[in-house]
């Protein structure tokens, strides 16, 4: 198959040119201040500077970890049961569950956000309901349980597919296994069935973590114009303020962020994969 | 033990259900819905349908996911496939390379990619819009093709190729009679998620886009802050059309299950794909049929705020002069001037005053050729012509006009105390979380500076920062909702008691619920103007004229001021609905030579502190 090697070349140009190079130049447009038109740039750290040393923006930071991290442990806790459900069924309707779950992720997700503005605001129907249980009217649009409400909503799919992956693809004669060596249902599921579905959950969490973190047209269309994470910060730079090289820094920051964070994660599944053995 | 599970994993399986579907069906109840309202059910009846069918930016929309979806997923699904094959007999390290760098749209927050390739895309001065936008959705979506298609390779028998050509294939015959073939499930599923991936695609479309071409997603997100019921009904065809796509998909192995596939069907496929993207490519290429009128064929790119254009000027512009109009929207003249100073090209751009004075001052702007638009300027208002900004109007034709001011619910708010605190109404803790700020740096900075008994235009900086403090102490006590265009319905509805607003959207708001009123601060206000410009970059100026014109002739004037409730710049329209439409509607007609209100100057240095602490005050907002 060697004849076949050059059909790659092509493409690698372009994956140079269209996502290695971006990210180089944001890396470039977050260390140089504009110049004029005899000195085009300088070198500096001043936006970096700026943003670790400001409490406002490191406290931005930190509102969105905690609520993409929120936001996991919900997909993760709704998410684990229901894929396990999923699993235990026949074959068949395990298919036709699955096709329920994911045909919803097929719409646009912008559209079925903005579905949640009318069932949130006041008078919609999560008040009318509230109400008719006899809990005071509320409102629960641009509030910071909306946007939970829609990031749980949007990532939720990708945390169950992840996990019924791993659980359906569990050889079952382990179970049985188990249970012949005098588990019981409860020790099974801890030391057999849970373990074996970690990967599954690993890349559930960095699959809605991800997107969580740096969304921010969830919080733009459910949390109002007042709740800023991250995302809406660099989208401000970019779109309003046009300080393209502070905006090009946080993005920095925040992927590094990111990748560190999954490191960790990945770490921990290999801790206790090890464990396991 | 077992059973009790069973029951909790139905229950749980049941109430997921009903969360994922709930928000689409009660979008599609609501299409049909007979009112406004996206909370009340009041009738059936099929008007969004029709509002959407006539939107020219819903219909464009749509139109621009689906190709672009088509286009993208086409092109990285063979350009994935052929290089995953190569990728297969290449070099170890060459294949790493490949994989670590396509893991960078994979693993980093598509907002960093998005602004990777819109840094891209401005640094080598390509112009936004169309094409940039397939190509990054292209750029994101060959990724995922080869991570598909690459394990269907691994599993292949690598002498395959090698025993076709032994058997006198060529190399091209090898592959697509043997190993296409045989990974045909891995491309597939590939295509299947670069479609999905593109046709949700949200973020890398909304930076890498310009001139105004948006996908569903920028649409709903642009048009998100009023209350628009037909974006439920275009939702309610996308969900329609992608079941039905889906269904399809879902039957067509049983279908070919039950007619086994005849010799020769190959080619027919071929052929039919062909042809698809044949039609395609003319949809994307050629969509405009040519007429006889005087501009047919041609675009004009306009550059506007939300919610200032009539309801029918645009289409009766169209069937005057036979062109097509694209219309982007901005929320801020400072996000207008980013887009036209990174060199984006548009052939009309409605700025407000300050704003032009600055376009005119770094040479943006192209100087008005006097006879084409002197008809114009002369039915203009007094208080729209020849301002400071641009004097002797060179550069700009005035479009609307109006005040700042606040904006209050009469049965809440007395005018009393609105006499007595003016301004500083916004720091009155007996409103405290009944308040709208408006997100516009520079007018959140003129109340703050009136309030403390400034001028707006200060450049002292003492002086602006107590401003941001007065704005700091506000978002902290009293827990105002910052927004933009959402205040009209919402103060419409009386969500709440007192909103700092421009006059023509009081002005829409006080026809639409009689207990609203307006009022202008003694403390001094705004008296802004905003006027129709060309740029220098302009590539249609003579269709620039022509909506110049039109816009302030009598008809365009009428139709867009009765519309969205703005001052008109044509003083006959002005009085008319002063008296007609607008009448006993303080806001319609704004103050006048007011000792106090100043209009907006440009200054590079404090423009620059304005808007860094306005994004502080924003930023403050949330964490508080």
């Amino acid at each position: 198959m060697k004849k076949f090697s050059k059909l790659a070349y092509p493409y690698i140009i372009w994956a140079l040119l269209m996502l290695l190079l971006p990210m180089l130049l944001i890396g470039f447009y977050s260390i140089i201040r504009p110049g004029n038109d005899i000195v085009p740039f300088t070198m500096t750290l001043e936006y970096y500077k700026k943003f670790f040393t400001d409490k406002d923006f490191l406290l931005v930071l930190y509102r969105s970890i905690v609520i993409a991290v929120k936001t996991t442990i919900i997909c993760l806790l709704i998410g684990y049961p229901v894929a396990y459900f999923i699993s235990r069924c026949k074959e068949k309707i395990q298919n036709i569950l699955i096709l329920c779950i994911t045909l919803p992720t097929w719409i646009n997700m912008l559209v079925r956000t903005y579905a949640w503005i009318g069932i949130l605001s006041k008078g919609g129907l999560v008040s009318t309901i509230l109400a008719f249980f006899g809990f005071e009217d509320v409102e629960l649009l641009y509030t910071e349980t909306a946007v939970l409400i829609g990031m749980v909503y949007n990532f939720l799919p990708f945390m169950i597919l992840q996990i019924n992956t791993s659980l359906s693809k569990m050889d079952k004669s382990l179970l049985e296994a188990s249970s012949d060596l005098g588990a019981d249902k409860k020790q099974t599921f801890i030391r057999v069935v849970f373990p074996l579905s970690l990967p599954g959950v690993v890349s559930g969490i960095t699959l809605v973590f991800l997107p969580a973190v740096s969304s921010f047209f969830i919080p733009k269309l459910l949390g109002g114009g007042e709740f800023f994470l991250i995302g809406n910060v660099i989208e401000n730079q970019f779109i309003t303020v046009g300080e393209w090289n502070f905006g090009s820094a946080i993005a920095i920051i925040m992927a590094f962020l990111m990748m560190f964070l999954m490191m960790l994660v990945r770490k921990l599944e290999n801790r206790t994969a090890q464990k396991e053995d | 033990m077992k059973k009790e599970k069973r029951i909790f994993g139905k229950i749980m399986m049941a109430l997921v259900t009903i969360f994922f579907y709930l928000p689409i069906i009660f979008m599609i109840v609501f299409s049909f819905n007979d009112s406004k309202s996206l909370t009340h059910f009041t009738g059936f009846s099929l008007r969004w349908y029709q509002t959407m069918l006539k939107s020219h930016d819903m219909m464009e929309s749509l139109y621009v996911t689906i190709a672009i979806a088509l286009l993208a997923t086409i092109i990285a699904t063979i350009v994935g496939t052929i290089t995953a094959i190569g990728l297969s007999s290449s070099k170890k390290i060459l294949r790493k390379l490949v994989t670590q760098i396509n893991d960078f749209p994979l693993m980093n927050p598509d907002i960093v990619t998005a602004i990777g390739l819109m840094l891209l895309f401005i640094t080598f001065k390509v112009e936004k819009g169309f094409v940039t936008m397939l190509l990054a959705h292209i750029a994101f979506c060959i990724p995922y093709v080869i991570l598909s298609v690459t394990p269907k390779i691994r599993s292949l028998d690598p002498n395959l190729a090698d025993a076709a050509m032994d058997l006198g294939a060529t190399p091209t015959q090898a592959l697509v009679k043997v190993i296409i073939p045989q990974i045909m499930p891995g491309i597939i599923s590939g295509a299947l998620i670069a479609f999905t991936m593109s046709f949700d695609d949200f973020i890398i479309s909304y930076f890498t886009t310009g001139k105004g071409v948006k996908n569903l997603s920028i649409m709903v997100y642009t048009m998100s802050k009023r209350v628009k019921p037909s974006i439920n009904a275009i939702s309610t065809l996308v969900v329609v059309l992608i079941t039905g796509a889906l269904l399809i998909l879902n039957l067509w192995p049983m279908y070919r299950e039950k007619h086994p596939k005849k010799p020769g069907n190959n080619k027919k496929t071929a052929i039919v794909s062909v042809i698809v993207v044949c039609v395609i490519a003319c949809l994307v290429f050629f969509k405009d049929s040519t007429t006889e009128k005087p501009y047919a064929g041609q675009t004009l790119h306009i550059y506007n705020w939300g919610e200032y254009t009539g309801e029918n000027i645009i289409s009766d512009f169209e069937e005057k002069t036979g062109a097509k109009v694209v219309m982007d929207n901005f929320d801020s003249n400072e996000q207008m001037y980013i887009k036209v100073a990174n060199n984006e090209s548009y052939d009309l751009l409605v700025p407000s005053d300050y704003m032009i004075e600055r376009l005119i001052q770094e040479d943006l702007l192209m100087e008005l050729d006097k006879e084409r638009v002197q008809d114009a300027l002369d039915l203009c208002v007094d208080d729209t012509v020849n301002l400071s900004y641009d004097p002797g109007n060179k550069y700009s034709v005035p479009y609307f006009w109006g005040s700042v001011g606040i904006v209050y619910d009469k049965t809440k708010v007395s005018e009393a105390e609105l006499e007595q605190q003016g301004w500083n109404i916004f720091l009155n803790e007996k409103y405290k979380g009944d308040i709208y700020l408006y997100d516009s740096e520079r007018d959140s900075f003129m109340m703050a500076l009136k309030a403390l008994g400034y001028s707006m235009n200060t450049t002292d900086e003492t002086e602006i920062q107590e401003a941001y403090n007065w704005l700091v102490q506000c978002v902290q006590t009293m827990e105002p909702e910052i927004v933009t265009d959402e205040i009209i319905d919402n103060m419409a509805q009386a969500r709440k008691s007192i909103g700092l607003i421009y006059s023509g959207d009081a002005a829409y708001i006080m026809s639409e619920n009689e207990n609203m009123g307006y009022y202008e601060p003694k403390q001094g206000t705004n008296i802004w103007c905003d006027g129709m410009v060309i740029p220098k970059n302009a590539k249609n100026v003579d269709l620039a004229y022509e909506y110049i014109n039109f816009a302030t002739e009598y008809d365009g004037a009428y139709d867009n001021s009765s519309y969205v409730g703005y001052s008109s710049s044509n003083e006959e329209v002005l009085y008319n609905l002063a008296q007609g439409d607008y009448e006993g509607i303080n806001a319609y007609l704004p103050r006048s030579g007011y000792a106090k209100d100043e209009h907006f100057k440009y200054n590079e240095t404090t423009k620059k502190i304005m808007s860094d602490l306005w994004s502080r005050v924003k930023i403050v907002a949330s964490n508080s």
